[in-house]
């Protein structure tokens, strides 16, 4: 048992090791990513500031709270893009994916470890975006431990939630070959109702309603209101109760999902 | 010029029958970016329901810059986007040596050659935006201001066509053009709002150096009859010089390309 989990476990750290070298090759794409968010932070201070012009609080938040939301929400929104839908498609198209089912490990866990370290990695990356956003925007980050508590465990498990249901999405690039508009059509809607652009909470009831019932903002907006502060660190446990919920429905779902879709590929000669 | 008018006509329906192979990929391609649109649109929405004014521009005012912004852009992006691939598809796999032994313009060819359908669906959100901004503004159409609308986006596209054309030029040298052409093409972000929000220095560079201004804020201001003196006839010459200076640098370029060797 034991020789067992140590096996995997170093097979699993070894993919989750890979992708900061993938990434490390192309480190031009780096700076101009770099570059390209300082200016659209840029607009969004400046943006929210002409909102703030005239009314000290919207929606119960003042200026510096807003600001430090999108900030961070800014700095973190990497947890809403994923590449499932990709690797699937990549796999079909290259007559790949009977190879990938037939390795002696969980195709599914496999990918999560992956993603989950690709999310660890663009957080590390954006330690230099973190600087610029409290040096020259005036983030502010709270200081109780608890909050950073709060925040790490439901933005683990909002990355997991987010990693589940993009594995039911990706089964459509087994039926589709349209991989490219799918995932333009999810990116929107995560953008929106993930609460990158705009807190959640400013929206009117039916939009909120509509946040609640898709996973996105279990992934954003829960963790990074722990850390600007509008909600607060003793609504956790109810936060990570709603959490766990997803979590498991979705892991069986998904489950479900794949093994009935995965019957319909047809390799495309490869 | 007729001759290339002509040519134009034979790649464009080449394009179409490739693209007809593929029905489904067309409408959805087409569609797609109208999704990432919403996303942006509905935010500024919520947003503007919260407050009477963004510092004096209401929802349909902002509407309209927005709108003239995302015409411009769908210029650019229908009719001028294999400049954003040059680097890696045509000069690393030597392809663009293809175009050098033919009997037209390289630059012309490239255009040319890929009429890219993503840019349909922002230019119909830009089309509805501006129409029905206009229409809630009480703007009269009148034919003055359909051709002032219809100069102020040729004009928007020419500099969108522009910038990236000399941020393209750079792939002559350094092959990977894409960071510095995506750098310089997204500070159109902040042309999306009236350039009133921003301080003066970044006013002055999105008029002056990077003028994607010209593209939404001083012609929308003109049609609001909001007093921006001559700038709002200035459009289209900013346009011209700048196309003048991208195709000079282009040419710069073009006589440095000396292959990949692939």
């Amino acid at each position: 048992m034991m020789q067992a989990l140590r096996r995997s476990s170093k097979m699993y750290g070894a993919i989750a090791a890979m992708v900061p070298k993938l990434y490390l090759a192309y480190s031009i794409w780096f700076w101009m990513e770099f570059v390209v968010q300082i200016l659209s932070m840029t607009i969004f201070v400046y943006f929210w500031k002409a909102v703030y012009a005239n009314s000290a609080t919207i929606a119960g938040l003042d200026l510096r709270q807003t600001l430090n939301y999108i900030l961070l929400a800014q700095i973190l929104v990497p947890v809403v893009q994923n590449r499932t839908i990709f690797n699937f498609g990549f796999l079909v198209r290259e007559g790949m994916v009977g190879i990938e089912l037939l390795r002696p490990m969980d195709f599914q866990t496999r990918y999560y470890v992956e993603s989950l370290a690709g999310l660890a990695l663009s957080l590390v990356l954006k330690l230099p975006l973190l600087l610029i956003a409290w040096l020259v925007f005036g983030l502010t980050l709270p200081s109780a431990p608890a909050a950073w508590g709060a925040f790490a465990l439901s933005l683990l498990l909002g990355q997991a939630i987010l990693f589940y249901f993009d594995w039911i999405f990706a089964c459509l690039a087994f039926y589709s070959t349209e991989t490219w508009g799918l995932s333009v059509v999810r990116e929107g809607m995560a953008l929106f109702f993930s609460g990158a652009i705009l807190p959640l909470n400013m929206m009117p009831a039916w939009l909120q309603g509509v946040a609640n019932l898709l996973p996105f903002a279990q992934s954003l907006y829960v963790p990074v209101s722990f850390l600007s502060g509008i909600t607060p660190v003793s609504d956790a446990p109810r936060a990570w109760l709603v959490q766990l919920v997803w979590l498991v429905g979705l892991v069986i779902a998904s489950r479900v999902v794949f093994s009935v879709s995965v019957r319909k590929v047809t390799v495309q000669g490869g | 010029m007729l001759r290339y008018l002509n040519l134009y006509g034979w790649f464009l329906m080449q394009r179409f029958k490739i693209l007809m192979e593929y029905r489904m990929n067309f409408l959805i391609g087409a569609s797609s970016t109208v999704f990432i649109q919403a996303a942006g649109l509905l935010a500024i929405w919520v947003v503007m329901g919260q407050i009477p004014t963004l510092q004096g521009w209401s929802f349909d005012e902002i509407l309209l810059v927005y709108g003239l912004l995302t015409l411009a852009k769908s210029i650019n992006h229908m009719f001028a986007d294999n400049l954003w691939t040059i680097g890696w598809s045509y000069i690393r796999s030597g392809g663009f040596d293809r175009f050098l032994v033919r009997p037209i313009d390289p630059l012309f060819h490239l255009l040319a050659e890929r009429f890219c359908h993503d840019g349909i669906g922002n230019f119909l959100v830009g089309a509805v935006l501006v129409a029905r901004s206009s229409t809630a503004l009480g703007i009269p159409w009148t034919p003055l201001n359909l051709f002032y609308v219809v100069v102020a986006v040729l004009s928007g596209g020419g500099i969108f066509i522009a910038l990236n054309l000399i941020t393209a030029t750079s792939a002559f040298w350094i092959m990977d053009s894409i960071p510095l052409t995506q750098i310089i093409f997204n500070t159109n972000d902040f042309a999306r709002f009236p350039l009133t929000i921003y301080n003066r220095g970044i006013q002055v560079v999105l008029t002056w150096l990077i003028p994607y201004g010209f593209a939404s804020f001083y012609p929308a201001s003109f049609l609001l009859g909001r007093d921006i003196g001559w700038l709002a006839w200035a459009s289209p010459l900013v346009a011209a010089i700048l196309l003048l200076i991208s195709f000079r640098v282009w040419l710069f370029g073009l006589r440095h390309y000396s292959g990949t060797g692939s």
